[in-house]
């Protein structure tokens, strides 16, 4: 079990063979990463990781791209993988949050923004990227009032989950904790979070 | 400078480089945004066409309208993405009760919103109310954002306790008739979406061709196995009941049942004398009282109470409302049977709490009573017919009394068919019709013994004809005042050729029934003109001798009877005013347009025209005015009871007086003895018949009695009855 925030040992998520990752998702990197740094740091990333660096929302491209970016930035930015993936997560909510400001829009919270991952997100993500490889998850209200979220995918990207609830949470200016219960990383079948909102 | 210059050059280079890297990235976003949006919608469409597709595909192969809601609610559901689906349904065009629940529901996590399920089992929706209620009035599909949010959606606090927010509904169209509501809910609240409306009006169009479809068929099985004219059952259906009825109680003797043959009497006459949609109205009214009198429990004692399980498909009481209780507090789910016995039945059939009512056709009726106890039950039941028959019917403005025979076939019996209960049924029935009207007979083994001896009568009949082994005899008809035989009645008699002489009343009713009277009858006319034609000649007279001939009723109806007559004229080359035809006065009363016109065209002839067996008929007097009558021959019945009964005597008078003022002649019949003849004589009755002049004689002794003195001379020495005028045949 992990604790929050604590890093594993394990690598970065191995590219799922024949999975391929949406060109928006490398769009985000590119703009977090700029709107954080610059543009010379991505040229960087795209030159350490050695990939072509050309990507458009619609294209597919291959999971091993995004691995190799992300390594390459552990290494440009000192921090292990899953720190710069969860990084990544939590500032690309204010891109998406301008990209696509209806999803915000419809939600007067972050919890119910979480909720509305699997009936509203997801859908629509699937609507504008055909053949988007999108998680399910699970939710499950508990009685102390936090919400269980149950997460079940090979690429086991449960550090950009931990980012995307925890950016959701900043955008409305909310707080949360966010309990990293069993892993796939440490063997587990799933990867189980505890979300409060204090 | 110039390094300056070159490095400023190099630095707006830089900027232009720049900017148009800007513009390259800005295409390029706008390029992907425009793809973007175009790819959606494109998604979006190809998912709605999709499911109608899907939808449409079951729709179009599904013999079940519950499945076809059942299965569509589950796409819409994960069409949508939504929480829960539910079936609403019309409880009638006109039908005050608007919507009413049904057990149609579909859900992706069965134990979530009981509150709401059971809420909705609760509530019926009249026109206007909560979503489905708009939907039913307006018949296009409808969309709220959060229905806890909505002041008019009764269910609102239960969606609200069970997190149901968003919901959607759209009609099942059939033509402009909405069948059903289909209920979509969302855990979020949403915004209405117009191509999801557009979608979900398609998917109601497909649906509601299943409904039509289901209801043609229906109507088509319906009308195959239902009487078009009362809606009861016809007989195919009648007989598939009692193919189970039988099986049934072969199965488990202890279920009894019945079968009752319902004949009208006299039908034919209404039918005839005011015409086919009169007897149609008749019809239609007698049914309504057999409904009635096959509804009512009050006397018959079911075991167990229950309703009648007749083991066959489910029909629901005609009864019964095709609604639920119009009270809203004692809701209750419909069930699936019970819906599709709504949507999909045109007309309901004719089970009722104590049997099935069929019409067969014509006049005739059936009723079977299954899981009855004793047989005694069925003439209870046929008792209840004959009572209900009793009040007049008010036809066309008239009153009609309608009387039935009924005939009763019983399980007890022991049948392994069907169509052998009916059969006796049947023959019950006609036992009843000889022993009188409005009778109720059982079927009992004696009964099937004389049904085969007329079979075997029918068969003889039918080679005597071809083998003519029929022969005249004659009975005088003689002058009161002179004693002179004037002329003769023919009568039939059947001669077998064993030499058995066959009296009319055992062959006359079978052939009447099997239509052989016609070839009969004109055989007998021929005849009878052949034998009077050699009889003029032979005893010529100042006023030649006349044959009276009768005519059936099956031969008056015959198109060509006047020119049967004609030719049997001409054939023997007699003259027309010395053929008299006898006709009843149920002849005349069928169809007395016709009558009028048929003895006009013989009086044309010169035929004589007279009315057989006066004073037995029921028909007004109306008719001796009407038709063209020449001669009445008053029936033999009040002659002999003259002597006994004052009030015969004066029914002989007034009848005598009536033709007197008509200008008849009156034949008296029955003249027997000599009282008769002397009180007919002295009350001015020209005409008499009867034993006391003379039996029927065979053709030579008719012959010679016309070559002898007057039979009164010798009946007045004493001497007729030994001398063979009376006895001698």
């Amino acid at each position: 079990m992990l604790a929050p925030g604590t890093i594993g040992r394990a690598p970065v998520d191995r590219c799922v063979a024949g999975v391929s990752m949406k060109g928006v998702v490398f769009n985000l990197l590119e703009e977090v990463v700029i709107r954080h740094q610059d543009e010379d740091v991505w040229d960087e990333l795209l030159e350490r990781a050695g990939v072509a660096g050309a990507y458009t929302s619609l294209g597919s491209y291959s999971d091993e791209d995004m691995h190799k970016l992300l390594a390459a930035a552990a290494g440009l930015l000192g921090r292990p993988p899953r720190e710069v993936l969860r990084w990544f997560g939590q500032q690309a909510m204010s891109v998406l949050a301008e990209r696509y400001p209806s999803f915000f829009a419809r939600c007067p919270s972050s919890r119910p923004f979480v909720l509305s991952v699997n009936s509203i997100i997801h859908p629509e993500v699937r609507k504008l990227y055909t053949g988007a490889h999108c998680p399910n998850f699970q939710f499950q209200d508990t009685d102390d009032g936090a919400l269980m979220m149950d997460y079940r995918s090979p690429r086991k990207l449960c550090a950009l989950a931990q980012g995307f609830v925890e950016g959701a949470a900043a955008h409305y200016g909310e707080r949360v904790t966010f309990e990293h219960l069993e892993c796939m990383h440490d063997g587990d079948a799933r990867c189980l979070f505890r979300i409060t909102w204090p | 400078m110039t390094s300056g210059a070159g490095s400023d050059e190099v630095q707006a280079t830089l900027r232009r480089l720049e900017r148009r890297l800007e513009r390259e990235r800005k295409a390029r976003l706008e390029a992907e945004a425009i793809a973007e949006k175009g790819l959606r919608q494109l998604y979006v469409r190809q998912r709605q066409v999709d499911l109608v597709k899907t939808i449409a595909t079951v729709a179009n192969e599904s013999r079940s309208v519950v499945d076809t809601l059942r299965f569509s609610i589950v796409q819409v559901c994960h069409f949508m993405g939504w929480s829960l689906g539910h079936v609403y349904l019309c409880a009638g065009p006109e039908d005050p009760l608007g919507l009413v629940p049904t057990d149609i529901w579909f859900g992706d996590d069965a134990d979530r919103f009981p509150e709401f399920c059971s809420a909705t089992e609760r509530t019926r929706l009249p026109r206007g109310v909560g979503l489905p209620g708009r939907v039913l009035e307006s018949g296009v599909p409808a969309w709220l954002a959060d229905v806890t949010a909505d002041p008019n959606f009764p269910r609102a606090e239960a969606a609200r306790r069970c997190g149901l927010h968003a919901a959607l509904a759209f009609p099942v169209l059939v033509g402009s008739e909405v069948a059903a509501v289909l209920e979509f809910f969302a855990v979020e609240a949403m915004d209405p979406d117009a191509e999801t409306l557009g979608t979900m009006a398609q998917i109601g169009t497909q649906l509601g061709r299943v409904i039509e479809r289901k209801r043609a068929e229906d109507r088509l099985t319906h009308d195959a196995t239902h009487d078009a004219l009362t809606g009861l059952a016809n007989r195919a259906l009648f007989l598939d009941r009692l193919r189970h009825a039988v099986a049934s109680h072969r199965r488990n003797p202890s279920r009894g049942f019945a079968v009752l043959f319902i004949d009208l009497d006299r039908f034919k006459l209404v039918n005839d004398s005011l015409g086919h949609g009169a007897g149609d109205r008749l019809i239609v009214e007698v049914s309504d009282r057999l409904q009635a009198s096959l509804r009512d429990q009050d006397t018959l004692a079911r075991p167990g109470g229950g309703p009648v399980d007749t083991g066959q498909m489910p029909v629901s009481s005609p009864r019964s409302s095709p609604a639920p209780s119009a009270n809203p507090a004692d809701g209750q789910t419909t069930g699936n049977q019970e819906f599709v016995s709504r949507a999909e039945r045109p007309r309901q059939a004719v089970n009722f709490e104590i049997g099935t009512l069929a019409r067969l056709g014509g006049d005739e009726f059936t009723v079977l009573l299954d899981d009855i106890r004793d047989p005694s039950d069925a003439v209870r039941i046929a008792e209840r017919i004959q009572q209900a028959l009793r009040r007049p019917c008010m036809i066309d403005d008239q009153e009609l009394y309608v009387t039935a025979s009924i005939g009763v076939a019983s399980s007890a019996t022991g049948y392994a068919a069907a169509e052998e209960v009916l059969r006796d049924a049947d023959l019950a029935m006609y036992r009843a019709k000889a022993s009188g009207r409005a009778r109720t007979e059982i079927y009992d083994q004696s009964m099937h013994r004389l049904a085969v001896q007329r079979l075997s009568i029918e068969s003889d009949l039918r080679r005597a004809l071809q083998s003519e082994e029929f022969v005249l005899h004659y009975q005088p008809i003689v002058s009161l005042a002179t004693q002179q035989v004037v002329g003769f009645e023919a009568l039939v008699r059947w001669q077998k050729r064993s030499g058995e002489l066959v009296p009319p009343k055992d062959f006359i009713e079978v052939a009447e029934e099997t239509g052989l009277i016609v070839f009969l009858g004109n055989w007998v006319l021929r005849e009878a003109c052949r034998t009077l034609r050699r009889w003029q000649q032979e005893f010529p007279r100042e006023k030649p001798l006349t044959m009276s001939v009768n005519i059936s009723a099956r031969q008056f109806v015959q198109p060509d009877l006047v020119q049967q007559v004609q030719t049997a004229m001409e054939e023997s080359g007699i003259l027309a005013n010395t053929l008299r035809l006898e006709i009843t006065e149920t002849v005349t009363m069928s169809d007395s347009e016709r009558t009028v016109r048929v003895l006009s065209e013989l009086r044309t002839l010169g035929v004589r025209l007279a009315i057989d067996d006066f004073g037995t008929g029921y028909s007004s007097l109306s008719y001796l005015h009407r038709f063209p009558l020449d001669v009445l021959k008053i029936d033999r019945s009040f002659v002999i009871d003259m002597d006994r009964s004052g009030e015969s005597q004066k029914i002989v008078q007034t009848i005598l007086d009536l033709a007197e003022n008509l200008g008849m002649d009156v034949v008296a019949e029955g003249a027997e003895l000599a009282a008769h003849v002397d009180r007919l004589n002295a009350m001015g009755c020209k005409f008499g018949q009867g034993y006391f002049f003379s039996r029927p004689l065979d053709g030579a002794s008719a012959r010679s009695l016309l070559g002898t003195p007057s039979p009164r001379a010798e009946a007045e020495t004493g001497m007729a009855t030994e001398l063979g005028l009376v006895g001698d045949v």
